[in-house]
């Protein structure tokens, strides 16, 4: 069983076809699974721990057990949607081999976090800032989402139905991934905090979060309660 | 000598995907319990979204979510029926009856699919606007693989027809589809997490 889970990890790096077609046959997934799960577990671990490197001390614990939490989290509610769909849009898997298409997919993009980790390190180790620091974390999910996107793609089909497919179930993924992360955050770790929370206070939503940093981006910014207090006191004073 | 043993060997049961999406047409009794299926499987997003609220609200929910697609069963087949029989499209009932229990079981089990993200989203989002956006979103997907789904079905039974009833079969089919988008819409207005309910 181990060598067969060794053996997998490296399937999973060099073959996604090979995997791919082993989901859609079905059969036994057990080496797959424990694979997949492992090298999440591990890969997401490892990354959560180094983003946290910018803020050091507890942050490096917590953001190493909450990464992949978050990860697994989202697997678990996204998997129901995307058998559905894809059984839906005419490309039914059976659901073992979609638990272990989607598995493997988030198993081999969490292997390129890991190859990503070092990278990160080194940028928080010369001096890179926090909100930078967020922009290429970003810039790394993205590259390991497309590493991940691509075996889910080989599994369903490379084709326009296929894309179709995949779109649908990014879109499911987004706004469940996003909203769990939101949830579990802080991942880095303000610089500027006094102590290190496990979980910050809840506030708003990761979609509030999209939206308002959109409308910022194009000049327009909210007037938030706490603002608009200061500012009547600053009137209040003058 | 040898002799070979008879081996008792179960055909593999296919999954409730299989069954309620599969193509082939049955009884009507069986086509009747996949379009309940995928109504009670619509329900489940609708128990998720209740989520939010809690109490009466669940049951509000999952109601509405179900009544979109009974609305289209009841109030839209029949008449997509008479109106292929008026221009002789080679549609029987039982064939519509299976097309429409197919696209609505597709659409139930999507929906189904969506409850667990729909109910993480639904009770940690404090925004209502960002809720009824994504409830929405989830209705359009499962509504528009079910319309996929049946549309399917319909025009591969008109494949043999000459060209000019094709096309107003496919005329009929096309105003069919926008009366089911604003049937299924007006039903799932009533969803109370669509008008704001916190």
């Amino acid at each position: 069983m181990t060598s067969q889970v060794f053996a997998v990890f490296d399937e999973l790096l060099r073959s996604p076809r090979a995997i791919a077609e082993r989901s859609r046959a079905g059969g036994d997934l057990r080496p797959l699974f424990v694979a997949s799960l492992s090298a999440l577990v591990l890969g997401a671990g490892v990354f959560g721990a180094t983003l946290a490197t910018s803020r050091g001390g507890l942050q490096l614990l917590y953001s190493g057990v909450k990464l992949p939490l978050a990860m697994v989290v989202t697997m678990l509610l996204v998997v129901p949607a995307f058998h559905a769909i894809a059984a839906g849009l005419g490309r039914p898997l059976s659901f073992s081999g979609m638990i272990g298409l989607t598995l493997a997919a988030a198993g081999r993009g969490a292997l390129v976090l890991i190859a990503l980790s070092p990278l990160i390190w080194l940028s928080f180790d010369r001096g890179l800032a926090y909100h930078p620091g967020v922009l290429l974390a970003a810039a790394c999910y993205a590259l390991a989402g497309v590493a991940a996107l691509d075996l889910v793609l080989r599994g369903v089909g490379f084709d326009a139905r296929g894309l179709v497919i995949v779109s649908l179930f990014a879109g499911v993924l987004c706004a469940a991934g996003g909203q769990t992360a939101w949830m579990l955050r802080p991942f880095l770790g303000r610089p500027s905090a006094q102590s290190v929370p496990f979980f910050r206070a809840r506030e708003s939503s990761f979609w509030d979060a999209v939206q308002q940093s959109s409308r910022s981006s194009f000049g327009v910014y909210r007037v938030t309660r706490a603002l608009s207090k200061v500012r009547a006191e600053a009137g209040g004073q003058q | 000598m040898e002799q070979s043993l008879p081996t008792i060997v179960s055909a593999p049961q296919p999954s409730l995907s299989a069954r309620l999406i599969s193509a082939e047409t049955h009884g009507v009794t069986q086509e009747f319990t996949r379009l309940a299926a995928g109504l009670g499987l619509a329900a489940l997003y609708g128990l998720a979204l209740g989520a939010r609220s809690g109490g009466i609200s669940l049951v509000q929910h999952a109601l509405a979510a179900s009544a979109g697609l009974a609305a289209v069963a009841v109030l839209g087949m029949p008449a997509l029926f008479v109106l292929l029989a008026l221009v002789d499209a080679p549609v029987s009932p039982v064939a519509l009856l299976s097309a429409a229990a197919r696209s609505l079981a597709s659409a139930g089990f999507v929906l189904a699919g969506l409850a667990p993200s729909a109910a993480l989203l639904a009770v940690t989002i404090d925004s209502a606007d960002a809720v009824a956006f994504v409830t929405r979103a989830g209705l359009v997907l499962a509504g528009g693989i079910g319309l996929f789904q049946l549309t399917s079905a319909v025009r591969a039974m008109l494949e043999h027809l000459p060209a000019e009833r094709r096309l107003k079969c496919n005329a009929l089919l096309f105003g069919f589809c926008l009366f089911t988008i604003m049937l299924a819409g007006r039903v799932w207005y009533s969803l109370p997490i669509l008008k704001g309910a916190a």
